[in-house]
């Protein structure tokens, strides 16, 4: 299926800046290797990048800069850090469907409870340990809470799909709500499978908020 | 006659000479204290051979001028990081240097580094700059966007590690565009610089503030004292101007 929602400008003028927090890149990054369009799109706004770069005045290096690296130039670079194989839980995902790779090098929890349908999975980024990341499930033709968000959120439809008061989400789609959004997503009748990251926290309303607050999640 | 301000390289020798004052002798003979060189055709650009502490060194190494060295065209960065690709050449690899390290350091104090890092972040992305030269593509980026997003990573990583985190491993997966979106060469990253002249006052500091600054959206809105929704309408429009100047439509 096509995907029918991109990045914004906005996000991906950030991304190609460097200047998106590690959780919101990781999204985006999964959302661009399933998305030549906005592929293109990135590679234009690192050529503003670029420009910059070459519009800078150049500042008085140090006298043994040149010489500094020059001299390094055969030094074997430093040997990539081991790092340890992630943590995975048993998600029992559908047959047909494979995590993105930006995944590769994160863990990831077991489904947790979140509401009736909906669970999540705490997906930790060992390169930035307070990202906040999930995995989300929401069960078939099942609604997640009404919620609104503390700042910037990030989904990537990895399976299924959802509907809410912005629009239609398939796989490939990637969502974008900020403060100014109260949603509430249903899930498709396949349910849906989903990776979200938040700038902030999430805020929910009504009741599941009053349970949210009292558990400090 | 005196040469002022001029610097010498000298391959496998000292590295950069500067020297206050370079004395012309006959036959396009210039020296200093200590070295030798042979002037050689252009103002800014000469092959000399030079005899330095009594070695003879080797030819084609290079004199420019300290102030103001020529920039580097894209033409020019393409066929250069080409040569360090292929033949290591260490004098092409110097003339990259001359050219990308002090806006590497300007790029980066304006985003509010000290002068310390930024010096240190721009002497580390000329050394990646030398060990990745291989996997440049001129077919996917011009040079000054290949170099920017080295440093970019660069810079991440290390804000990253600073916070505790650890490396992120590298992604094994070739995220080139597709063919279709595939129309990026070597003079895009000059046609974006005539693009960014022709923004608005306003329009270019919203985007460069994107860059140069840490902060998300919202608190370059108070930076700028405007409201959220302008900045962010602001971005939207100055990126359609560039999109219409650079005849793309991504």
């Amino acid at each position: 299926m096509s995907i029918q929602h991109h990045l914004s400008d906005d996000t991906l003028l950030r991304h190609a800046a460097g200047r998106l927090n590690a959780g919101l890149a990781l999204v985006t990054a999964a959302h661009l290797h399933g998305c030549a369009h906005c592929r293109g799109r990135l590679a234009a706004f690192e050529a503003v990048g670029g420009a910059l770069l070459e519009m800078e005045a150049p500042a008085a290096m140090a006298p043994s800069a040149f010489s500094n690296v020059l001299a390094r130039l055969e030094e074997r670079p430093a040997p990539a850090p081991i790092l340890r194989a992630p943590r995975r839980a048993a998600l029992n995902l559908p047959p047909e469907m494979t995590l993105p790779p930006v995944l590769a090098g994160c863990d990831i929890g077991r489904w947790l409870w979140l509401g009736r349908g909906v669970r999540y999975s705490r997906v930790r980024l060992p390169w930035a340990p307070d990202a906040n990341v999930m995995l989300l499930r929401v069960a078939a033709s099942r609604a997640v809470v009404s919620h609104a968000h503390a700042a910037q959120e990030l989904t990537q439809i990895l399976h299924g799909g959802y509907s809410d008061s912005t629009g239609q989400y398939g796989p490939g789609d990637i969502a974008e709500h900020d403060e100014t959004v109260l949603h509430q997503p249903r899930a498709d009748e396949e349910g849906c499978i989903c990776l979200a990251a938040l700038e902030g926290g999430l805020r929910l309303d009504g009741w599941m908020g009053r349970v949210q607050r009292r558990l400090g999640l | 006659m005196l040469l002022a301000g001029y610097t010498a390289y000298t391959p496998g020798g000292a590295g950069w000479i500067t020297a206050g004052k370079w004395t012309l002798l006959r036959g396009g003979v210039i020296q200093t204290a200590g070295a030798r060189v042979q002037a050689g055709v252009s103002k800014h650009e000469a092959k000399f051979s030079m005899g330095l502490r009594g070695q003879t060194l080797r030819r084609g190494a290079l004199l420019t001028p300290v102030d103001a060295p020529a920039p580097l065209d894209a033409a020019a960065q393409v066929r250069l990081l080409g040569l360090v690709a292929s033949a290591r050449d260490r004098q092409a690899f110097a003339m990259l240097f001359k050219h990308f390290a002090p806006r590497l350091k300007a790029f980066h104090m304006r985003a509010g580094l000290a002068e310390t890092a930024a010096e240190e972040l721009a002497q580390e992305t000329m050394l990646l700059l030398w060990r990745k030269a291989g996997s440049f593509d001129p077919a996917r980026a011009g040079a000054a966007t290949w170099v920017f997003a080295i440093t970019r990573n660069l810079r991440v990583d290390l804000a990253r590690r600073h916070r505790g985190g650890l490396p992120e491993p590298l992604p094994e997966e070739d995220l080139s565009p597709s063919a279709e979106t595939l129309r990026l060469e070597a003079e895009r990253a000059e046609r974006m610089r005539g693009a960014l002249a022709t923004l608005s006052e306003a329009h270019r500091r919203v985007i460069e503030l994107s860059f140069f600054s840490e902060a998300p959206h919202a608190s370059i809105a108070t930076a700028l004292n405007l409201p959220l929704g302008t900045v962010k309408s602001r971005i939207r429009l100055a990126l359609s101007r560039l999109r219409d100047a650079l005849g793309t439509e991504p």
